[in-house]
C-alpha cells in the first residue's frame, strides 16, 4: 500500500516536472533580458544606431564567344552496321566479328581514307562513367580492327557515353540499340 | 531549481525501503539538469542549427514599404524558409502596418519571436534599410542599410536574409551563392551560371557539342570543364578575372576533368591517353603530368577532399563500378561502396565528412556515405537524379533529375528535405555545381 503511494506520487512528481518543465521555457523569458548576447558586433543596440551600410554589386559577365574550327574531314555515315555490346560490357561479342571484318576489308581497299569508331552507351548509367564505358568499348573495336592488320593511325576515337543516343525511348530495345559501337568514314575535306 | 528540492525532499523517506527507487530519483535529477542546462542553452542563440532538436524560429517578415517593398521581402522570405529553420507567419496575419513603428504587443499574440520591418528609397541607387527586431525582448536587435543599382536588387536582398542568417544562428548564409550547370543551346551546349534559387540565369556564351558539369575553383574565380570540340576532347579552363577561357590539356581519348586541388594551381583529371581511362594530377603552371593510377578497367570522376589528402573516384576493379579513396600520390587505395551494383559520380562535402554520389537502384539516385564506408544514406527515390553536389555551408545540395520530364536542376537540404526543382520546365539542364562563395 505504502509502496503503491510512492510509486503514485513519483509518477505525479514526473508529471509535474515534466509541465514544469514546458512552461518554464516561456517564463523564463525575463531571464533573456540577462543572457550575453551572442549575436554577431552589428547586432548590439549601438550598432544599430551606428546604421552600418553595404554596397551590394557584382561582377557583370561578358560572354565569350567559342571559336568555330573548320572541320578538317568530311563524314560519310552508314556504309557499316553498328556492334553491339551488353550491358556494361566493353568485349567485342561473336555476332560482332563479321561487321569488324567487313571493316577492315574495306579500308584495305580504300587506302587513303581513315576511320572513326564512336563508342555510346545506353542513357542508365551516370554521364563521366559512361563516357569512359563508350571510350573502352571503341577501344576494345580498335584493337579488334588492329589486329586484323589495320594501321592504327588511320583509326581515330571519340566516345559520346549516353550523349548521343540512336533510339530515345526508355526500353529494353532502344537501349540495345544505343549500346554501340558505331563507324563513319573520314575523308580529307578538299579532296 | 524547486522541483530538485521536492525530489531530495522525498529522499530519506525512500532509503530505507526501496533502493532502485534511488536510481528512478538520480535520473529524474539528471533530467532535470539536462532540462535547466537546455533552456539555458536556448537563451543564448536564436537557433541552435547544430542540434538536432531545434525549434523552427517563428518569424514575421513584414512588406518592406517603398518602391519593390514587396519584391524584397518575398526574397528574404524565400531564402529562409528554405533553410528549414524558421516557422514563417503569414502577412495577412499581421496587425502593424509597415509604416507603423515596431510594437511588440502587436506580435505576441500571433506567436512571432522575430521581425523583419523594412523601407526603400529609390534614388540614382535602391538604398534599403532593414530592421530585425526580438519580439519578446522588444528591442532592435540589428539595423543595416543596403545600396544597390536597380539590376542587383536580388544579390540585395540576398544580403539583407545572409544578415538576417548570421544574426539568428550564428552561421554564414549561402543566399548570395551561385551554381553553374549546362545546358542545351540550340544544337549544342554551353555553360550557363544562376543564383541558388534558380533566378537570374546568365549564359557564359561558351559552347561545345557536348559539356561536362564545369567544376569551380576554391576561390570561385575559375571554372574547368571537359568538352567535345570538333571530335577531341579538351580540357578547358574559363578564368572569370580575365573572362577568358584557354585549353588546358587535349589528346586522343577521352579527357574528362575531376577537380581543383586546394591550391588552385593543380587539377585531377582522368584521360584514356595511355589506352584505358586512369587519373592524373596536371600543374596548370607548368602543364607537367603526373599518373595516380594505372589499371586495366575504367578509373573516372576524381574528387578532391577539401584538406586536399584524399582523392574519391570511381572504379571497375571489382568488376562493377564503385567509389574508392586513395591518397593524393595514389597509394593506399580503399573502397568506400559495397552495397549495390554501379556507384559513381562522387563529390565531397566541404567539412570532408561525407561524400554525396550516385547510386543505381533500378533508377539512379543520390546518396551519401562517410568517407570510411559507415552511415549510407539515401536521400532521393523519385526517377533519375544525377550530379550531386554540397552547398559551402553543407547544408544543401544540388541534383539534376528527369522527374518532372525534361532533365532540369534541383535543390533539396542535406537530409533531403524539400526537394524543387529550381530551372525552367523548358530548359533541358545538367550538371550543376554550388559555387564555393
Amino acid at each position: 500500500m505504502k509502496k503503491t503511494f510512492v510509486l503514485v506520487s513519483l509518477v505525479l512528481l514526473v508529471f509535474g516536472l515534466i509541465l514544469a518543465g514546458c512552461p518554464s521555457r516561456k517564463v523564463v523569458q525575463p531571464e533573456i533580458e540577462q543572457r550575453p548576447t551572442v549575436t554577431p558586433k552589428e547586432t548590439t543596440q549601438k550598432a544599430a544606431e551606428v546604421k552600418p551600410e553595404e554596397k551590394i554589386t557584382e561582377q557583370r559577365f561578358a560572354k565569350i564567344e567559342t571559336k568555330e574550327e573548320t572541320p578538317k574531314y568530311i563524314e560519310e555515315r552508314g556504309l557499316f552496321g553498328d556492334i553491339q555490346f551488353d550491358y556494361d560490357k566493353y568485349d567485342i561479342r561473336p555476332d560482332a566479328k563479321p561487321i569488324l571484318q567487313n571493316v577492315a576489308s574495306w579500308l584495305i581497299k580504300n587506302t587513303s581514307a581513315k576511320i572513326l569508331v564512336e563508342g555510346h552507351c545506353d542513357e542508365r548509367g551516370t554521364n563521366e562513367y559512361n563516357l569512359a564505358l563508350g571510350d573502352r568499348r571503341a577501344k576494345a573495336a580498335r584493337d579488334y580492327l588492329i589486329a586484323l592488320g589495320i594501321a592504327s593511325n588511320r583509326i581515330e576515337m571519340l566516345s559520346y557515353g549516353e550523349e548521343k543516343p540512336l533510339c530515345k525511348e526508355s526500353t529494353e530495345e532502344c537501349w540495345t540499340k544505343n549500346r554501340r559501337v558505331h563507324f563513319v568514314i573520314l575523308k580529307e575535306a578538299g579532296k | 531549481m524547486k522541483e530538485k528540492f521536492k525530489v531530495q525532499s522525498l529522499r530519506p523517506e525512500l532509503r530505507p525501503r526501496v533502493s532502485k527507487f534511488k536510481v528512478l530519483i538520480f535520473i529524474l535529477l539528471l533530467f532535470t539538469i539536462h532540462y535547466s542546462l537546455f533552456t539555458i542553452a536556448e537563451a543564448k542563440v536564436y537557433i541552435d542549427i547544430s542540434s538536432p532538436a531545434f525549434k523552427k524560429l517563428p518569424i514575421a517578415i513584414q512588406e518592406f514599404s517603398g518602391p519593390s517593398g514587396k519584391e524584397i521581402s518575398d526574397i528574404i522570405r524565400n531564402d529562409l524558409e528554405f533553410t528549414g529553420l524558421f516557422f514563417y507567419i503569414d502577412r495577412n496575419a499581421y496587425l502593424e502596418n509597415p509604416s507603423q513603428p515596431f510594437n511588440p504587443k502587436n506580435w505576441t499574440p500571433l506567436g512571432v519571436e522575430t521581425l523583419v520591418k523594412g523601407s526603400v528609397q529609390e534614388g540614382k541607387d535602391f538604398s534599403v534599410t532593414m530592421s530585425l527586431y526580438d519580439v519578446f525582448e522588444g528591442k532592435e536587435i540589428f539595423k543595416k542599410e543596403y545600396k544597390a543599382e536597380r539590376e542587383f536588387i536580388r544579390p540585395l536582398s540576398h544580403a539583407i536574409a545572409n544578415d538576417i542568417y548570421y544574426t539568428l544562428t550564428g552561421e554564414t548564409g549561402i543566399f548570395r551563392s551561385r551554381i553553374s550547370f549546362v545546358a542545351e543551346d540550340k544544337d549544342k551546349m554551353g555553360i550557363y551560371i544562376m543564383d541558388w534559387d534558380g533566378n537570374r540565369i546568365t549564359s557564359m556564351g561558351l559552347k561545345g557539342n557536348i559539356i561536362l558539369s564545369p567544376r569551380w575553383s576554391r576561390d570561385g574565380t575559375k571554372l574547368i570543364y571537359s568538352t567535345e570540340r570538333n571530335r577531341q576532347w579538351g580540357i578547358y579552363l574559363l578564368d572569370f578575372k580575365s573572362m577568358s577561357e584557354r585549353k588546358v590539356f587535349s589528346s586522343k581519348g577521352t579527357n574528362m576533368v575531376g577537380d581543383f586541388l586546394p591550391e588552385g594551381n593543380d587539377i585531377t583529371f582522368s584521360s584514356s591517353k595511355d589506352g584505358t581511362p586512369d587519373l592524373y594530377i596536371m600543374s596548370l603552371s607548368n602543364n607537367q603530368i603526373i599518373k595516380l593510377t594505372s589499371s586495366y578497367g575504367i578509373e573516372v570522376s576524381p574528387a578532391v577532399s577539401p584538406d586536399g589528402k584524399y582523392i574519391t573516384f570511381v572504379s571497375d576493379r571489382g568488376g562493377s563500378p564503385q567509389i574508392y579513396i586513395m591518397h593524393r600520390d595514389g597509394s593506399d587505395i580503399k573502397r568506400v561502396t559495397f552495397e549495390g551494383s554501379y556507384n559513381t559520380s562522387p563529390s565531397w562535402s566541404p567539412k570532408g565528412d561525407r561524400i554525396v554520389f550516385v547510386s543505381r537502384r533500378g533508377t539512379n539516385q543520390i546518396f551519401t556515405v562517410r568517407p570510411d564506408g559507415s552511415g549510407l544514406t539515401q536521400l532521393t527515390t523519385v526517377r533519375n537524379n544525377e550530379d550531386p553536389s554540397f552547398s559551402p555551408d553543407e547544408r544543401y545540395i544540388t541534383f539534376s533529375s528527369d522527374r518532372d520530364g525534361v532533365k532540369g536542376i534541383y535543390i533539396m537540404r542535406a537530409n533531403g528535405e524539400s526537394q524543387k526543382r529550381i530551372t525552367p520546365k523548358n530548359l533541358r539542364a545538367s550538371g550543376p555545381r554550388w559555387a564555393p562563395n
